[in-house]
Formats: structure tokens, C-alpha cells, sequence
């Protein structure tokens, strides 16, 4: 379990999985000479700020309306939980739920994930490593997923667009929506997996000497 | 040079850390993380020529796939259809620039640029012409794999048909199918593509 190439003074290679010796903090990589550092630089800063700014977007996306809805020149505007409510009325109850789970329940629960990600990178938790591993996949893996609501909006635009009889416009809604989504993308890339093994290692195996020591050792080249 | 030779026989894993000893594997194989299980590379057969198949097969799709229309509804005698190109040309009309330029960015260029990354690098490697430049396309390659979305974009259109056909009647055009065929390939470059062994390769030709 102890034997981390942070410990060994080696460092991989974000983009190109090269070994290297590490000689500085931030060094170019001596294959594909990307500029890198043995942990991502702030990673959890970085991700709290980016969760943050995604958690406020979803504010508005809620607020504002996805797309108007003009049936004989009378505009209809509904947001996201209004539209679902009119899928419940008509008794399409299987679309108010897929509807309800892409745009609603998976942004939210990924703000969330992201949360729990950078609580379990820095104190002791409750979780497993698999689980906190499970949990890191899943962030990761739903990133694009949640543009599905932004493609379905744009598509009815495009092809509903009958003139008088019925037309679909995009509101403003869907702006703050698709802003949300960049933004979680970039908290989830920003976010280093290692520190979760890095900390984990930190609260499982102070029982043991020698671990202490290997810890300490870890964190003095942290903080240099 | 005691280091050198460390740096080149091991591999540490991306999720966890763990430094390991690097395996030789052979073509099909791949190496898995002995201490939390993620994937750390795996050898692929006859990579270099399925990719730039691959590759080519994905780039001429792109035009009936942006060009063609999508689908189509018509009511009371009136119809109308719409194309990719058509939904991003709605958007910038009625001024709606952030969602415009993400649709464009997330289904047509980030999935071109990363067909095109792939033709050339392989290309490049199997004709024997590696030089300093292609790392700066495949490191790009990499930079792009979490922002193509044509797969996403896909779903978009299944969903939108789904919510469509208690609307009007719908028609099916051969844009759905470009797409169908579009993402079958960009999906095929990252299963064909020798992430590992290109890297080694370009490594080796450029030292020399």
C-alpha cells in the first residue's frame, strides 16, 4: 500500500502516463512536455470554486424558463419543473420521470457528489475507498450526460417550427442550464482521485510506525 | 542513469498512485492496477490501420451528418425538418450565443478535431514521418476525450422524438442515420486507438 511514487520522488504524467523523476514542484514532462506537478495545484480549491459557481447556475435554470411553447400565436413559457408537471397532467408519466431525473435529480446529485468527493479528500469519513472511488467514476461519467436536456431543447426548436400553428422557441433558462453543466465538467476534471488514496492512507495506517513516518515524510514534500 | 532506467521499467497509476513494475504485454492484453483496479494501459491489435479506417469512415460521415436533416414533423399540411447545422443557425438567430457555441463546440468541432488528431497521427506514425509537432496534437487528443458529446447528442434526438410523436407526425431522415454511423466510428477510434504504444513510438523516433 506504501509504495506511492509521491514517497518514491516520481511523478506521472497527466496526459501521457510517463514516469518522471521529479526534480521541481512544476516540471515539463520528458515525453510530451506538458508542464505538471505530482498532485493537480489546488485541486480542491479549484473544484469548490467551480462546484460553487455550478450550484449558483442551477439557481436560474430553475427559475427561468427552458422554451416557450407558441400554440396560434399565444406563448406558453415553462421551466423545468413546470414542464414536468404538465407531462404528469397529460399522463405521460414515464417521460415526467426520465425528464425529471436528467435535469433535475443527476445536476443536483452531482453538485452534491462533488461535495462529498472534496470532504472525503480531506477528513476522515465513513465511506470505503471503493465506494469514494464508485462515487468519483460516477461524477466523472454523468459529466456530458447532463447536456442531454440542453440537445432535447434544441432539436424541438429546430424542428418545431410550424409558423402560426406551432412553434418552439429557447428561453433563457437554458443558458444558465448549459453554464451549469460546463462548470461541473470543470470541477470534476479539476478534482485529483489521488487525494482521496492520499487520505485514506493518511487516517487508515497511523497505527503503525513506520507508515507514521512514511506520512509525515509525504506531507513535509507537500508542503514544499 | 540508475533513475533513467526506474522511470522507464515502471508505471505509477493514474487513479491511485501505486508505483508499480510495467508489464510486457502482448497484443489484446490489458494492465490493471493491483491496488485499486483501474485500468493502466492495454495493447490493441493492428491499432495503427484500423484507426485511420476508423478515422476517414468518421470524417465523411461529418457531412451528411451536420447537412442532412434530422427529423422532420408535419401538421395541418405543413412540414418542416431540421438538420444539426439548422438547430445551431436557430440558435444564433434568435441570439442565443452561449448555447449556439456550446452545440457547435460539443458535437461538431471537438469530435472533428479529435477524428482528424487520430487520422494524422497514425497516419504519420505508419508512414514513418514523426516529428516534435504531433505531440502537441495528442496531447490535445487527450485534452478533448471529456468535451465530445455526440453521443449525448444522439440521446437528445431520441428524446425529442419520443416527446415529438404524441405531437405530430414524424419523419425519420437520413441525418439520423449519418449520425447513427458518425458515432459508431468516434466511438471505435477511442476502443481502436493505442493510446500507450503511440505515446512509446513517438518517444522513441523523436530521441533519435
Amino acid at each position: 500500500m506504501s509504495n506511492k511514487a509521491l514517497a518514491a520522488g516520481l511523478g506521472n504524467c497527466p496526459q501521457c502516463h510517463k514516469l518522471n523523476v521529479m526534480h521541481a514542484e512544476k516540471q515539463a514532462c520528458s515525453r510530451c512536455l506538458t508542464v505538471f506537478s505530482t498532485r493537480k495545484p489546488k485541486s480542491l480549491e479549484y473544484t469548490l470554486a467551480w462546484t460553487i459557481a455550478a450550484l449558483v447556475m442551477f439557481i436560474p435554470a430553475n427559475i427561468y424558463p427552458m422554451m416557450v411553447f407558441y400554440t396560434l400565436g399565444k406563448p406558453d413559457a415553462s421551466t423545468i419543473l413546470e414542464g414536468i408537471a404538465i407531462f404528469i397532467q397529460m399522463g405521460m408519466l414515464p417521460v415526467a420521470i426520465i425528464i425529471f431525473i436528467a435535469s433535475f435529480v443527476v445536476p443536483l446529485s452531482k453538485i452534491m457528489g462533488l461535495f462529498t468527493l472534496m470532504y472525503n479528500a480531506k477528513r476522515k469519513t465513513q465511506l470505503t475507498l471503493k465506494q469514494q472511488d464508485k462515487l468519483y467514476h460516477v461524477v466523472e461519467f454523468l459529466g456530458p450526460w447532463s447536456m442531454l436536456d440542453v440537445f432535447v431543447v434544441t432539436v424541438m426548436a429546430a424542428v418545431v417550427n410550424l409558423g402560426f400553428l406551432t412553434s418552439i422557441e429557447v428561453a433563457s433558462g437554458i443558458t444558465y442550464f448549459t453554464l451549469m453543466v460546463v462548470f461541473t465538467i470543470f470541477a470534476a476534471e479539476s478534482f485529483d482521485p489521488r487525494l482521496l488514496w492520499d487520505n485514506h492512507q493518511k487516517y487508515h495506517h497511523r497505527a503503525t510506525k513506520t507508515n507514521q513516518e512514511y506520512n509525515n515524510k509525504g506531507e513535509q514534500q507537500h508542503g514544499k | 542513469m540508475r533513475n533513467n532506467s526506474v522511470v522507464n521499467h515502471m508505471i505509477a497509476c493514474n487513479q491511485c498512485d501505486s508505483l508499480l513494475p510495467k508489464p510486457i504485454l502482448s497484443e489484446g492484453q490489458d494492465a490493471l492496477c493491483g491496488c485499486c483496479g483501474a485500468m493502466l494501459f492495454s495493447k490493441k491489435k493492428d491499432a495503427i490501420n484500423r484507426t485511420i479506417a476508423v478515422a476517414i469512415a468518421g470524417l465523411v460521415l461529418f457531412f451528411p451528418a451536420a447537412l442532412l436533416p434530422i427529423i422532420g414533423i408535419s401538421a395541418a399540411g405543413l412540414f418542416n425538418d431540421a438538420s444539426l447545422i439548422d438547430c445551431i443557425t436557430i440558435l444564433i438567430n434568435s441570439k442565443n450565443y452561449v448555447i449556439a457555441f456550446a452545440v457547435f463546440m460539443f458535437t461538431l468541432a471537438i469530435p472533428s478535431v479529435r477524428l482528424i488528431t487520430a487520422l494524422y497521427i497514425s497516419s504519420c506514425i505508419k508512414f514513418n514521418r514523426v516529428k516534435p509537432s504531433l505531440l502537441v496534437f495528442f496531447r490535445s487528443y487527450h485534452l478533448l476525450d471529456t468535451w465530445s458529446m455526440v453521443h449525448v447528442f444522439f440521446m437528445g434526438v431520441i428524446v425529442s422524438m419520443y416527446k415529438l410523436s404524441s405531437l405530430a407526425d414524424m419523419t425519420i431522415d437520413g441525418g439520423l442515420f449519418s449520425l447513427v454511423l458518425l458515432l459508431v466510428c468516434s466511438t471505435l477510434v477511442s476502443v481502436t486507438m493505442d493510446e500507450h504504444s503511440i505515446w512509446e513510438e513517438l518517444e522513441k523516433s523523436l530521441e533519435q
